[in-house]
């Protein structure tokens, strides 16, 4: 972020801050939730490349 | 919750209240401290009163934290002097038309170096980027909370001063 936009972040008035900040939080949430999908999916992945009990294909 | 008698003196901390001084920046959640009414020094205390008061008022609490309205929240007493003095030096600031309390910028910068994490040498040196610290308030605070030490440390690692 370029210095003169983060100091006109910076002169927004709280309230338009913390709005700002809710967006933030929601996507900073959205993100964590991606990824935490991402993960179990790998692992669900991982988990059948390693369950040598599964019938392979040739 | 003041008008009530739930709490006494509360002031906004964390990365919220330095969003007061500086661009937002995330944060999943807001720290509140507060201080509660006509406790003497002997009392055990606990953070229930508030929590039943805004379970009273619809808020679901959510592991240490209770929602209000999007955000979580946590209640944090003040746990030490420079917690208190930041407490009672608060200033007063308006959000979106309702006025509240923020501790203030030299406070949050000095409990940020208190902590010490990495996120928290991060908050500080953007207290420095905006140039929203007034020096001479900043060290009385770090000598008076023998904070003098920590101070040196930060200032050599990121300022080679």
């Amino acid at each position: 972020m370029t210095s003169e936009r983060r100091r006109k972040l910076a002169s927004l008035s709280f309230g338009e801050k913390l709005e700002l900040l809710e967006l933030l939080r929601d996507r900073s949430l959205l993100l964590a939730e991606a990824r935490k999908k991402l993960a179990r999916k790998k692992d669900r992945v991982e988990g059948h490349k390693n369950d040598k009990t599964l019938p392979r294909s040739s | 919750m003041q008008a009530d008698g739930v709490i006494g003196r509360y002031a906004i901390g964390g990365a919220v209240g330095a969003t007061f001084y500086l661009e937002p920046a995330a944060t999943l959640d807001v720290d509140v401290f507060v201080t509660l009414p006509g406790l003497s020094e002997k009392t055990l205390v606990s953070l229930t009163p508030i929590y039943e008061y805004l379970k009273g008022h619809g808020c679901k609490p959510e592991g240490e934290h209770i929602i209000i309205g999007a955000w979580p929240v946590q209640f944090l007493l003040p746990s030490n002097g420079l917690e208190n003095e930041a407490l009672s030096q608060a200033v007063q600031a308006d959000a979106g038309g309702i006025p509240t309390w923020v501790m203030t910028a030299e406070h949050l910068v000095a409990i940020a170096l208190q902590t010490g994490r990495q996120k928290d040498h991060g908050r500080i040196l953007q207290f420095f980027d905006h140039k929203a610290i007034d020096h001479a308030k900043l060290g009385a605070i770090v000598t008076r909370y023998g904070l003098d030490d920590k101070w040196k440390k930060f200032k050599k690692r990121y300022f080679d001063d």
